[in-house]
């Protein structure tokens, strides 16, 4: 009899063991992410920000879904094709699927949600350009899609990858409020937003998993999302650290030490694929309008150094005009303007700038279209990230150039533009495509409201990057990117600088949080957390 | 006291629009073209001269300067700012959806103020030249001096992570008002005490107070029913100042402490040129500034009735 009281005793602890040992699921997760990336609008076929479509995603899923490796997988299509030349694209729709509010999910509401983008009253600020000027959208049948233009459109994976699909009868019914009801297909619905404080979203029970993204079919584990947007960067630095947050995501760089390689914390940070946090060059009038002066600035600038004092390193290279992660980097724009500062100062010689009056600095001798004695110096505007600025600034001071560095909200930035006031201008783009190229570099753009801003206009140049918007093959695009960076820093239009990862940190009880092939994106499928 | 209100709400009419043209002008002289902004997107894509100009047109912003003005004021006339160019609804909506949580600051701030204010003031006062006035002085210097955003982090790292009292961010609940209120309040308080200090000084040195002590009143009632009553006029003039600087704090408080209001729509229109919400943004401010100031001077009337006479 004792012995039987004793093996039920260690049975019992054994069972409690076990049970303690299996852990238990808290079904809330918070994510604290910058203010700054709080949409204005929650519909992403308006808004132009990538957190919105990624909050979007919460909520509907695409038609394709872009998984961690870069490649391509299905969602609400279950497969896709284009003609040869891009202008004519099929999609297949899963026939399983309903929206939130029990509408169908079919080839109609596919068509009613693209020509709602492109309609003019919708005001789509990115999106319209991203699917492109589409002739048609057809409804072949139920489950087919065919979208056609009149030029190749060989981008529209990597825009339907980000585009929402609504349910046409829930925008039809909210109206102008539809931004604050979202109904899609995907696994939460959006319960709550408050905006300038946060946004909740709930699982929506009846989620069938329709995304190759999913481990399981079915509804997500997770009860509700709280996204909480951080007005100051050093707390948003801090909460995962004092528990206020499950995920802080996009922590400012200074923190990045509290979480890296320590066991009470998971941290990765993932670069964004784009051009970097480039400075584009005016060379439209001195001193940026001598290539010498331009290639003096780049042989100038130890970027390494500029990482290591602002970022203990936690930053990432970008060499040229497609930073170093982009799939269609040209590694030869590492070397090109390997820091040389012996260098720097022999082309300035050689372009009339030099240090006659023995003050440090240079001055104009014999420079065209400017007086004699005037110094050198360069006006250095950023949106953000001025602390590089001031970094080069010490860095070229030495060799006699006085970077004048002013950090202006956007609106003075485009007004400097516009006005060609400027010589070296932020401008970033992100985007795995190498299209972005085309944007920043195509000389017919250079237009009001236009993000070519050089004034730099070579006819082999354009001709590389037109082949950007009609060669189907991701190679073949790489390889005319590659010749278009070549032109281009052989002509110095830049100076490349930096490019910032996105930095998250989480408490250890997070599992299944998936990162995506980009910095800015992840996914909350898989996720749980450990209570 | 009717003419004395009707009076005072006239003089309203001026100031404001007076503050209308300068906002007006100053958002119309400041560099760049918030139709190029819209098309600019934030993102890519470019957008080709037709189109701005097509947009320009549309906005209104072709028609010469008076013409956009006073059509700006009609519209604010009957509560009609525009559309925010950046969220793409009236302006007034948004105010609305704001006005609540700013004013809850404020008025919670204000209430720290006056609640560490005053005290600290008449303790300072009471005890002249002693020790609890050089605490008291000094720490209504400390507090006049810290700049909100510093001491707000300063809460935050003790109260909410180190303590864990309070949350570090958000709003919504009285706990995430505490905080930031207490900020504001802070600040503000600083003044008050002085203020209440050297009021209450003179007060205690007048006539009647002498007489009231000579009678055998006690020295709480003579400070407190007789000394307080009289050394907070001058302290009720300065709550709508006081209030003026809250809606300013609340600019950097909304921020450091993630809190929605007004104080952070007016600087994320600022930032992204968003013409008709800065304009509906600072107006409103300004009017519900000047009608705190035009409620203490009614409230001041009220207990000091030499004021309306003299009008």
């Amino acid at each position: 009899m004792k012995h039987v009281r004793r093996a039920s005793l260690v049975s019992a602890i054994a069972l409690v063991a076990a049970g303690l040992a299996v852990p238990a699921f808290a079904a809330d997760l918070t994510i604290a992410m910058p203010a700054n990336q709080e949409p204005a609008s929650l519909d992403g076929h308006i808004d132009p920000y990538q957190s919105t479509w990624l909050l979007d995603s919460f909520v509907a899923d695409p038609l394709v879904v872009l998984h961690p490796d870069g490649k391509y997988g299905p969602a609400l299509a279950t497969e896709w094709s284009s003609n040869e030349d891009g202008t004519e694209w099929t999609f297949k729709l899963r026939d399983d699927v309903t929206f939130q509010d029990g509408t169908p999910f079919n080839a109609a509401a596919v068509k009613a949600n693209l020509e709602r983008i492109a309609a003019p009253e919708t005001a789509s600020k990115q999106l319209k350009s991203d699917i492109g000027p589409f002739t048609s959208v057809e409804a072949v049948d139920d489950t087919t899609v065919k979208i056609t233009y009149d030029t190749p459109w060989v981008t529209l994976l990597d825009a339907v990858r980000r585009t929402p699909l609504w349910s046409p009868a829930a925008i039809a019914e909210y109206g102008a409020d539809f931004d604050k009801k979202l109904v899609g297909t995907g696994p939460f619905t959006l319960q709550e937003w408050v905006p300038n404080d946060h946004i909740t979203f709930a699982k929506w029970a009846d989620y069938g998993g329709w995304n190759s993204i999913m481990e399981n079919p079915g509804p997500v584990a997770l009860d509700t999302v709280t996204v909480n947007f951080i007005g100051e960067p050093a707390v948003l630095g801090s909460l995962v650290e004092y528990g206020d947050a499950d995920i802080g995501f996009a922590i400012p760089a200074q923190y990045v030490e509290d979480y890296k390689d320590k066991d009470d914390f998971q941290f990765y940070s993932k670069g964004q694929s784009g051009t970097g946090l480039q400075m584009v060059m005016n060379t439209r009038k001195p001193p940026l309008s001598d290539i010498r002066v331009r290639k003096a600035l780049n042989f100038a600038a130890d970027q390494e150094a500029v990482n290591e004092l602002l970022y203990d390193g936690a930053y990432t290279p970008s060499d040229g005009p497609l930073n170093n992660s982009h799939v269609c980097f040209w590694d030869g724009a590492t070397a090109m303007y390997a820091t040389d500062t012996e260098k720097a100062k022999a082309l300035l010689d050689e372009a009339g700038w030099r240090d006659e009056d023995g003050d440090g600095m240079r001055e104009a001798h014999g420079v065209e279209g400017v007086e004699d004695g005037t110094p050198l110096s360069i006006k250095y505007n950023i949106l953000h990230h001025q602390e590089i600025g001031e970094a080069l600034q010490a860095q070229f001071r030495p060799i006699g150039i006085n970077l004048e560095v002013e950090q202006v909200p956007g609106p003075v930035q485009l007004d400097r533009v516009q006005n060609r006031t400027f010589d070296l201008m932020y401008e970033r783009q992100r985007s795995p495509d190498p299209l972005i190229l085309d944007q920043v570099w195509n000389s017919k753009w250079d237009e009001p409201g236009g993000w070519a801003w050089t004034g730099f206009k070579d006819a082999t140049l354009d001709g590389y990057l037109d082949k950007l918007r009609s060669l189907p093959s991701v190679e073949a695009r790489c390889e005319a990117a590659i010749e278009a960076q070549k032109i281009i820093m052989e002509n110095a239009l830049m100076l490349p600088t930096l490019s910032q990862p996105i930095f998250v940190a989480m408490r250890p009880e997070v599992k299944g949080f998936l990162p995506g092939a980009e910095g800015n994106w992840f996914f909350l499928q898989n996720t749980t957390v450990e209570d | 006291m009717t003419r004395y209100l009707v009076h005072r709400l006239l003089q309203l009419v001026p100031v404001l629009l007076l503050i209308s043209v300068i906002i007006f002008v100053m958002m119309h002289v400041l560099p760049g073209d918030p139709a190029q902004l819209i098309l600019s997107g934030a993102e890519g894509g470019a957008a080709g001269p037709e189109r701005l100009a097509e947009l320009r047109a549309e906005m209104g912003l072709d028609d010469p300067l008076p013409v956009q003005y006073f059509r700006f004021l009609s519209g604010a006339l009957v509560g009609d700012f525009g559309e925010s160019i950046r969220f793409r609804v009236p302006v007034s909506d948004l105010l609305m959806d704001r006005f609540a949580s700013t004013m809850t600051l404020a008025v919670a701030g204000l209430c720290w103020s006056m609640l560490i204010g005053v005290p600290l003031g008449m303790a300072a006062a009471v005890r002249q030249n002693g020790w609890i006035d050089a605490v008291a002085m000094t720490m209504s210097y400390l507090g006049a001096a810290m700049p909100v955003y510093w001491l707000g982090l300063l809460f935050i790292l003790f109260f909410s992570f180190d303590l864990g009292w309070f949350p570090p961010a958000g709003g919504g609940s009285i706990r995430h008002l505490v905080l930031p209120s207490l900020t504001l309040g802070l600040i503000s308080a600083g003044i008050v005490a002085r203020l209440v200090r050297s009021s209450m000084i003179e007060t205690l040195q007048e006539d009647y107070i002498r007489t009231g002590r000579a009678k055998g009143l006690g020295e709480a009632a003579l400070l407190w029913r007789h000394g307080l009553k009289n050394a907070l006029i001058p302290v009720v003039t300065m709550l709508g100042l006081q209030f003026g600087g809250m809606l300013a704090g609340a600019v950097v408080t909304e921020t450091v402490f993630s809190r929605p209001g007004i104080g952070r729509l007016v600087v994320d229109a600022i930032l992204s040129k968003d013409y008709p919400l800065v304009q509906g943004c600072v107006l409103f401010l300004a009017f519900i500034y000047l009608c705190v100031n035009l409620f203490v001077d009614v409230l001041y009337a009220w207990l000091d009735p030499r004021i309306r006479y003299e009008k």
